[in-house]
């Protein structure tokens, strides 16, 4: 069972702007033998992936999306291109660092949902309505399992939530190091929603804001140096017994204004993942990062600048471990016909399958243990070559 | 099937709890009015140093300081202790009652004949005033409320009347002292009648008061204290023969006044219905009281039994004080939890924060009864602060639709229904749920 280490120090603390910065949820850690590290970040709120890695190649992604095509994008390999914000990140890209695997999804396909959509992500469910596995635990903790010589030592998670991805069975523990941050940008905006509605509430709630809206500047600094901070704790926890963390990063729920927040929210993963590759120092080479989210979002923009809860989407890789330079992908395209009921970018691959080879070549575990164990009736295809 | 109406217990306790029975189905007058002579297991829980307890420690406290500099260090602390620990039981009590009509009740009284944590000895008074004068008498009669909270320690200090003596008494005489005419003046202003008295009426009612003392030996009238003469208060004269027999006829005679039944009445249906009443609701509570000779449960059912009272239409917003405990309720803490240890360290500031600082009301005439009185920005701002506080406290793993569902049933809009499901991490779905107007009204 995960113990409870520290609490975090904002938990209690009146007065702090209610506006937010992204959010930082537990780090998770656990044990493994080896020098092979994973990092597994889950970005809760649906990471649009056509706009971070953007099919500018595809003739018909410009018309879908006018607003959010507009700025300049960094090439990656002729067909795809990266979001500006990500600018930092181009580097690993360039060193073969970087890797990307587009139109990826779960299998969760009915309902869109955050909350059934994160959860079957993190159990690592086969079903197609996010039903969970019996255990209704999370497919990293079932991963330790089955990784030889994965000991117990390990674990914590911090903070007042869990991350799901390593509940269960195996012992595990739960750090939370860094001060928690407020309402994702979505939390606000459905917050300021429902008191607009109430004549006697619109006016001192909007008023409330503003005062918690003067010390925003500070709070976004804060933000800024949570995440490089986080990215540091990380990797301290992994040059010592931990091999494999699992943390998650909120704020992807870009509904409107998704120029503005995607920035903030590339510029957060990015500090995040600089920061633990310099904190990793030597053994940021045997490292790999996934970056997964639930779903994907609408391929056409929404009349508010953002774009709506959708279902093929994009996983992140980096580290020295992998190799890189390359985006994995069996492209569906984007006319109308190609579209998941003519919305949705087509889920071509099942997610779970990148994770489960980054699992066999880090870690030597069974095919047969990541399909029956790990993730229960994974197909894992071919071996996308991960690693180097 | 329709989702009963949780309206029961939103509007007349401290809404529902997580895993606990539902009071649904509307309002349902025997329902409510059961609590009033139920078992009162959270009272007995979170019970509470009565006055004799506190009079000898104070009596002790005093004597060990005389013996030399901090040898009243234990009983100081023990003091300081009692204080504390009684702070705790504001948003415990209602927090876990099962009955919340009963603390609920036990609020709106203590507000209405407020006993605040001035200076001096009044913080170590005020829960024995809360469980001694008010709560026994919830479901009684509102004359021996009066009574016994006039006579209370805690009030007599609260609005100095220790400090009023007959000017013609023979303590007066000697000390050139005089009447202090604020107890006197806010029985009638604030606890009983509130209109329909003259100034005459204050003083001649101050002269009557005057050498009242309740200490660790009891109550009584000090007889050099007193005014002699008779007193002419509201057309009734009293003499100085029994002072302590007076005063109480007073209280009673006062306490079966229109004026005060209408008082009463205004006071139940402002709490519990609309800041601005039904005039009928009022009158009826009114014509109720005095039907009763003062007696409270058949008044409530008046109350309970009015179409008001089943309106889904939620008027009234609930305090902060009502607001963190319906909170908690809906996060289903219970005493053991190890999250409530947190709450209880967090919960003085953040109440302070939201305007109702823990038995500090401002003024003798209690903390705001109407909504204005809690929405000004930077409280609105921290009620916002608790809800995210809270729902992170919740963790992630509850499921903030259920949520909605649990906390306001049939009454929650589609518009929260709705936003509760967009949010993009649970923990944020129930702070949209937390920080609604829906969940603050009632």
């Amino acid at each position: 069972m995960p113990v409870d280490f520290v609490l975090s120090r904002r938990a209690f603390l009146i007065g702090c702007s209610v506006a937010a910065s992204p959010l930082l949820t537990p780090v998770t850690f656990a044990a493994a033998s080896g020098e092979n590290r994973l990092l597994v970040i889950v970005l809760r709120g649906a990471m649009d992936g056509l706009d971070v890695v953007r099919p500018v190649g595809d003739a018909n992604y410009a018309a879908l999306r006018p607003t959010l095509a507009a700025d300049r994008p960094l090439d990656l390999n002729g067909f795809f291109a990266l979001h500006p914000a990500a600018a930092p990140l181009m580097p690993l890209w360039a060193a073969g660092e970087m890797a990307f695997a587009h139109a990826v999804a779960t299998p969760y396909r009915q309902g869109r949902s955050h909350f059934v959509g994160q959860d079957a992500l993190e159990n690592g469910t086969g079903g197609a309505a996010g039903d969970l596995t019996d255990a209704r635990d999370g497919w990293l903790n079932r991963a330790l399992s089955v990784i030889p010589g994965a000991t117990a030592e390990t674990a914590v998670s911090v903070g007042q939530q869990r991350l799901l991805i390593l509940e269960g069975e195996n012992p595990n523990q739960h750090f939370f190091p860094v001060s928690e941050s407020d309402l994702s940008l979505q939390g606000q905006t459905l917050l300021a929603a429902v008191n607009a509605a109430d004549p006697l509430f619109a006016q001192p709630f909007a008023a409330g804001q503003d005062l918690a809206r003067d010390t925003e500047g500070m709070a976004l600094m804060k933000g800024r140096e949570n995440h490089a901070q986080l990215g540091h704790y990380v990797a301290e926890q992994l040059t010592g017994p931990s091999r494999i963390a699992s943390l998650s990063l909120g704020g992807w729920d870009t509904h409107l204004r998704q120029t503005k927040t995607m920035t903030e929210q590339l510029t957060a993963l990015s500090d995040l993942v600089l920061a633990v590759k310099t904190g990793l120092g030597r053994h940021w080479g045997t490292t790999l990062v996934l970056a997964l989210t639930e779903f994907g979002r609408t391929a056409r923009e929404n009349g508010s600048g953002g774009t709506d809860h959708g279902t093929g989407g994009l996983m992140i890789a980096a580290g020295g471990a992998l190799k890189g330079g390359q985006v994995w992908t069996d492209w569906p395209g984007l006319a109308d016909a190609d579209l998941l009921a003519e919305r949705d970018l087509m889920p071509t691959r099942d997610v779970r399958a990148f994770a489960g080879w980054a699992l066999r070549g880090l870690y030597g575990v069974e095919a047969s243990a990541i399909s029956q164990v790990v993730f229960p009736g994974l197909d894992m295809g071919s071996d996308p070559a991960l690693l180097l | 099937m329709e989702p009963a109406s949780l309206l029961e217990e939103i509007r007349f306790g401290y809404g529902p709890r997580l895993r606990a029975a539902r009071a649904a189905g509307g309002v349902d007058p025997d329902r409510v009015l059961a609590q009033l002579t139920a078992p009162d297991p959270e009272g007995a829980a979170w019970a509470r140093p009565d006055l004799a307890t506190r009079f000898a420690l104070i009596a002790e406290d005093r004597a060990l300081k005389k013996t030399g500099i901090g040898a009243n260090a234990r009983t100081t602390a023990a003091l300081k202790d009692i204080v504390a620990a009684d702070q705790h039981t504001a948003y415990a009590r209602p927090t876990f009652a099962a009955a919340g009509f009963v603390e609920r009740l036990v609020n709106l009284w203590a507000n209405r004949i407020t006993v605040s944590n001035a200076s001096g000895n009044v913080p170590r008074f005020v829960q024995s005033f809360r469980d001694e004068a008010i709560r026994p008498h919830i479901g009684g009669n509102y004359g021996a409320m009066l009574r016994a909270a006039l006579w209370h320690p805690g009030m007599q200090v609260y609005l100095s009347q220790i400090a009023s003596i007959g000017p013609d008494s023979v303590q007066g005489k000697r000390r050139k002292r005089g009447l202090n005419e604020n107890l006197a003046r806010e029985f009638l202003e604030l606890h009983s009648m509130r209109v329909g008295y003259t100034q005459e009426d204050v003083t001649q009612l101050a002269m009557l008061l005057a050498g009242m003392v309740h200490d660790d030996k009891g109550r009584r009238v000090d007889k050099g204290r007193v005014q002699p003469g008779k007193k002419l208060i509201l057309g009734q004269t009293y003499d100085d023969s029994d002072p302590e027999a007076e005063i109480d006829r007073l209280v009673a005679n006062v306490a079966l006044r229109p004026e005060t039944a209408a008082n009463v009445g205004y006071t139940l249906a402002r709490h519990f219905i609309a800041d601005d009443p039904p005039a009928d609701l009022v009158d009826s509570l009114a014509a109720a009281y005095l039907a009763h000779d003062g007696d409270l449960p058949p008044v409530y059912r008046v109350l309970l039994s009015h179409p008001a009272a089943q309106s889904p239409d939620r008027q009234k917003l609930r305090s902060p004080q009502e607001y963190v405990a319906a909170s908690l309720r809906l996060l289903g803490i219970t005493a053991e939890d190890d999250r409530f240890a947190k709450v209880m360290r967090r919960m003085p500031q953040a109440l302070l924060a939201m305007g109702q600082p823990i038995y500090r009301a401002l003024r003798p005439d209690g903390w705001p009864e109407v909504a204005q009185g809690w929405m000004t920005p930077p409280m609105m701002a921290a009620r916002i602060d608790w809800a995210v506080d809270c729902a992170r406290l919740a963790g992630d793993r509850i499921d903030p639709v259920a949520m909605v569902d649990t906390a306001l049933g049939d009454l929650a809009s589609p518009l929260l229904k709705q936003s509760a499901t967009r949010a993009e991490q649970r923990w944020e779905g129930l702070a949209v749920l937390l920080g609604s107007p829906e969940f603050s009204r009632r």
